[in-house]
């Protein structure tokens, strides 16, 4: 067996990495590279590329959130909560993509010191969530709203507007504003990942004991089943397609609306149609009270600017509703019954319940799902005001500045913004704004930055075609760190085969690829593999779905295929959630399986055990 | 007096003249569970023809006049009963019924001759199953009226093994006492067929249905001569939580030529492959769920899926008896009495082990 004679990965600072990705260390941080100096402490801890949050390589601004959450997740469970034997989860990048790695244990005195902490600070969560959930939604809507309120000049004006001198001087000008607006947004999105694990290291915490409950009373209990009795219907992230479903609704209603809607006309021209009629223009309005905020949802996972949402890409909502009306016409039902599923727990849990034979394991059991079900909401919910309607406001942004910077000749494109890391951008702006201080035909050392911008995109697809080791250092005798256990899934399974996989390299030759088991059945079909969501029209009947993730943008596919496979999610993931509801099995996060299988390919899935097999390759 | 009663007629009321086996079958069928046809030769034929032509004089005779300390003297006077049995003429009235009842089976199942399952059934349930070895008698694929006469005589006879009368003896219960009565069922034609339990039969978990399944005849899983394919099932979700395929080297099938059930090969390319299908095996387990809540026990069932007919038509009960090993035991607490605190607490102490 190859982990026998592996018994370690290579040693972090001797993997080589590709010569095409030349030049790719200067786009990260320096204390994101391993390093000398903190050779020995690199050399023995066990680092494995994070294939759920940056399973592709990094381009250099958004690496922003992995910077945000490696500092917050790490204090709430090291400083805030805690949790005794646990401490943070620290990342590097290696040629474009992210490692991370569970630290090992404090010693002794400090988990003993932490278990004080714990017991003092965690329960409170528990017994006044619905109140702690209010206070944290409002402080982080109001946190989006002021980064909405964040002014980003559409131009350098040529002079100071007069109102900003007379009839007394603004004191500070443009050139200042733009650095303060980058600043503040910078600021903003820390503080929001600040919030985002407030309760969230706790959440997970309080699943695990659960599934560990479940795991003693119901030996063998998948972990779908135990999925099934955590997960709620109600929560934030299935407001978007509920919005849909009632727009569809209205629109249907009203006949000259759906004819507009069905048209095969640009969304541009459905608006300015709609506009023209009164029917049109209140349908208008209440597209626009949904909108905000709850089409600020990603197509994808919220990690990565080249994903768009929903309120950049008007075109995906408008053909959503566009099929709903004609569902709606046909008479078919296109609400997902949400009662129905939150029924289905509770008869879940009820049964298992039954199962139990005597009282002392049956109080246990009850608490425990109480336990978690009180805050386990955390994790539905967090996620779209975080990821989704809080990322889609800081892409918007970020676009601003990078249209700002078009406009000045010293990018070539609005998204070559996000090749420069957070650290860079103020450089650039305070060139900006130093050369419109310095006066006019002032040259900006505009072709260094398009050089730079350009040779980081080939560096990025060069790593993107490139498929590095899997981990890194030597693996641990033990895991304390919840997210690492319940995200990740680190455990002997998993490093065994990483192990496996060490040398092989490249994932051409994979046969098999694991996950987690997250909808069960077993069926073998047809693989439709989908990077995109604008892809999505490609989709077949009976296809299987594989894709990097999917949330409520994808929802209206999940009626056609028989199967779905997910690179990024968990449990309680969309894309889990809705498979279990409408019967068809799943694999979520796999990490690789859209770069493994290809369109055509024949896959079984297999969501009993989360093992996705090519049963033959395409020709 | 009933000489025959067919299954749909019996429920847990008729234990005494139809014996457990075959009461089991009426109330599985009264629940809608699929169970072959059949009926059942009451106890009332039995005694009717044991107390006829002086059968029952000459047995006891025998029984109280051989030496019950040596063996040889027990084995020859099993031997004697066995053949009087097997050879005293039989009512004329139990062998109409008998030869009646198989007639209206062929009729109902629409073929000439029907193939069927003649099976001793016990009375006497209060007693441990197991020293009644001999009222375990299963003749299968039974052709004919005659045959099934034989069989049914076969069966009586069972009664008198030298084993049952030696444990009858041991514990004072009085030969007279003992009663008998057979089960005819149509044979299914089963391409797949096996026990299953209501419970983890490895750790007793009550969460789990456990299928074992071979190629062919039951016999082969009953008799534990192949290591059958394994599915451990959810009973909440109906998921397979674990499947374990075994190499099945022969399986029982009927041989036309030998007219007997017989072990053979099994092909090759079958080996390895598994037995069961996911639907069938979802299935299996939503009927084992029916039964044990029909008994509101745990449950030992033997089932067969038969070759000829579609899903879900083909999957049937061939027999039900309560699980005895785990339902004996007294489960103490898993986890105890502990609040979400507690747990939560022992939770985040909580370190997960590596080993590679």
């Amino acid at each position: 067996m190859a982990d026998e004679k592996a018994a370690r990965f290579p040693d972090p600072h001797e993997y080589q990495i590709p010569p095409e990705l030349e030049g790719w260390e200067e786009m990260y941080p320096s204390h994101y590279l391993f390093s000398k100096e903190r050779g020995e402490w690199e050399s023995n801890q066990f680092w494995y590329q994070d294939k759920i949050h940056a399973p592709e390589p990094m381009p250099p601004l958004d690496l922003i959130f992995q910077e945000a959450w490696q500092i917050s997740l790490s204090q709430y469970t090291t400083r805030v909560f805690c949790i005794p034997p646990a401490q943070g989860i620290a990342q590097r990048m290696v040629g474009c993509y992210m490692y991370i790695c569970a630290i090992a244990p404090p010693p002794e005195e400090i988990i003993r010191e932490k278990a004080g902490l714990f017991e003092k600070r965690v329960f409170y969560v528990f017994e006044h969530y619905d109140e702690l959930w209010e206070k944290w939604l409002t402080k982080f809507r109001a946190l989006g709203e002021e980064m909405k309120s964040v002014e980003i000049p559409g131009k350098m004006p040529r002079y100071v507007p007069e109102d900003q001198v007379l009839p007394a001087p603004k004191g500070y000008y443009i050139s200042y504003d733009i650095i303060e607006a980058f600043d503040k947004l910078v600021n903003m999105m820390f503080k929001g990942w600040q919030y985002h694990f407030e309760m969230l290291n706790l959440t997970y915490l309080a699943y695990l004991m659960f599934g560990d409950v479940s795991r003693n009373l119901f030996p063998g209990i998948s972990e779908s089943s135990i999925g099934k009795m955590v997960a709620g219907a109600y929560v934030s992230m299935f407001r978007p397609e509920e919005e849909l479903c009632q727009l569809s609704r209205l629109a249907s209603s009203m006949r000259g609306v759906s004819d507009i809607i069905k048209s095969d006309v640009s969304v541009k021209q459905k608006i300015a149609e709609l506009n023209s009629i009164p029917d049109g223009k209140r349908w208008l309005e209440e597209f626009d009270k949904a909108k905000d905020p709850w089409f600020s949802v990603s197509c994808g996972s919220g990690w990565f600017h080249h994903e768009g949402s929903w309120i950049t890409n008007l075109d995906i909502p408008y053909g959503y509703i566009k099929s709903y009306v004609e569902r709606l016409e046909k008479g078919e039902k296109i609400e997902r019954s949400l009662d129905e599923l939150d029924k289905e727990r509770d008869r879940t849990v009820a049964k298992y319940r039954e199962l139990i034979k005597n009282d002392e394991d049956l109080k246990s059991f009850n608490d425990a799902h109480k336990t978690v079900r009180t805050i386990y909401r955390y994790a539905e919910d967090h996620l779209f005001w975080v990821e989704h309607w809080f990322h889609t406001i800081w892409f918007d942004k970020i676009r601003a500045f990078g249209r700002l910077m078009v406009d000045n000749g010293m990018l070539n494109e609005t998204d070559d913004i996000f090749m420069f890391n957070r650290y860079e951008i103020p450089e650039i702006l305070t060139e900006l704004a130093t050369g419109w201080a310095l006066g006019v035909d002032i040259p900006l050392r505009s072709d260094y930055y398009k050089a730079k911008a350009q040779k980081r995109r080939e560096i990025l697809q060069a790593a993107s075609e490139w498929s590095p080791t899997p981990a890194l250092g030597i693996p641990p005798e033990e895991v304390a760190e919840p997210f690492t256990i319940m995200l990740w899934g680190v455990t002997t399974d998993k490093v065994k085969e990483w192990l496996k996989g060490v040398g092989e390299g490249r994932v051409e030759g994979m046969k098999e690829i694991k996950g987690f088991a997250s909808s069960a059945g077993i069926i073998e079909g047809k693989a439709r593999v989908l990077k995109k969501l604008k892809d999505i029209v490609e989709i077949q009947t009976g296809d299987i779905l594989v894709c990097p993730t999917t949330n409520p943008s994808w929802a209206p596919v999940f009626t056609k295929i028989k199967a779905a496979v997910t690179d990024i999610g968990g449990l309680t993931s969309h894309a889990a959630i809705v498979c279990r509801e409408y019967g068809i099995p799943s694999v979520t996060g796999t990490g690789i399986s859209t770069s493994v299988i290809k369109t055509g390919d024949m896959i079984k899935v297999d969501g009993d055990t989360g093992v996705v097999t090519i049963v033959k390759k395409a020709v | 007096m009933d000489y025959i009663l067919n299954f749909e007629n019996l429920d847990k009321d008729f234990l005494p003249l139809v014996g457990g086996k075959n009461a089991n079958l009426g109330e599985m069928i009264k629940a809608d569970i699929r169970v072959p046809p059949g009926f059942a030769v009451t106890t009332d034929s039995y005694k009717c023809f044991i107390n006829s032509s002086e059968v029952s004089k000459k047995i006891f005779k025998i029984l109280s006049s051989f030496d019950t300390k040596s063996v040889d003297s027990l084995n020859k006077a099993s031997t004697e009963i066995q053949d009087l049995v097997n050879s005293a003429p039989i009512p004329k009235e139990v062998e109409d019924s008998v030869r009646e009842g198989y007639a209206k089976l062929c009729q109902r199942c629409s073929v000439e001759i029907l193939p069927v399952a003649v099976r001793s059934s016990a009375t006497a349930e209060d007693l441990p199953a197991a020293s009644f070895a001999g009222q375990q008698d299963t003749y299968l694929w039974v052709q004919g009226e005659d045959k099934i006469i034989q069989d049914v005589r076969r069966c009586w006879a069972s009664l008198f093994t030298a084993r049952a009368i030696d444990y009858r003896i041991k514990n004072n219960f009085p030969h007279e006492r003992v009663l008998i009565s057979v089960g005819i069922q149509e044979m299914v034609n089963s391409r797949t067929a096996g026990v299953m339990f209501t419970l983890n039969p490895t750790n007793g978990d009550e969460s789990k249905i456990v299928i074992e399944g071979n190629w062919g005849l039951g016999e082969t899983v009953v008799s534990g001569s192949v290591n059958p394919d394994k599915f451990v099932v959810d009973k909440v979700v109906l998921e397979t939580t674990e499947r374990a395929i075994a190499k099945k080297h022969i399986k029982c099938v009927y041989d036309p030529v030998r007219e007997e059930v017989v072990n053979i090969d099994v092909e090759e390319d079958m080996q390895n492959k598994c037995c069961l299908n996911t639907q069938e095996i979802t299935e299996l387990a939503k009927i084992a769920n029916n039964i044990e809540s029909l008994y509101g026990r745990a449950m030992d069932i033997e089932w067969a899926i038969d070759d000829d007919l579609f899903y879900p038509e083909n999957i049937f009960v061939v027999q039900a008896r309560p699980e005895t090993v785990w339902s004996r035991k007294k489960k103490g607490p898993v986890i105890g009495k502990k609040s979400g605190h507690q747990l939560l607490m022992e939770q985040a102490m909580k370190r997960i082990k590596i080993s590679y």
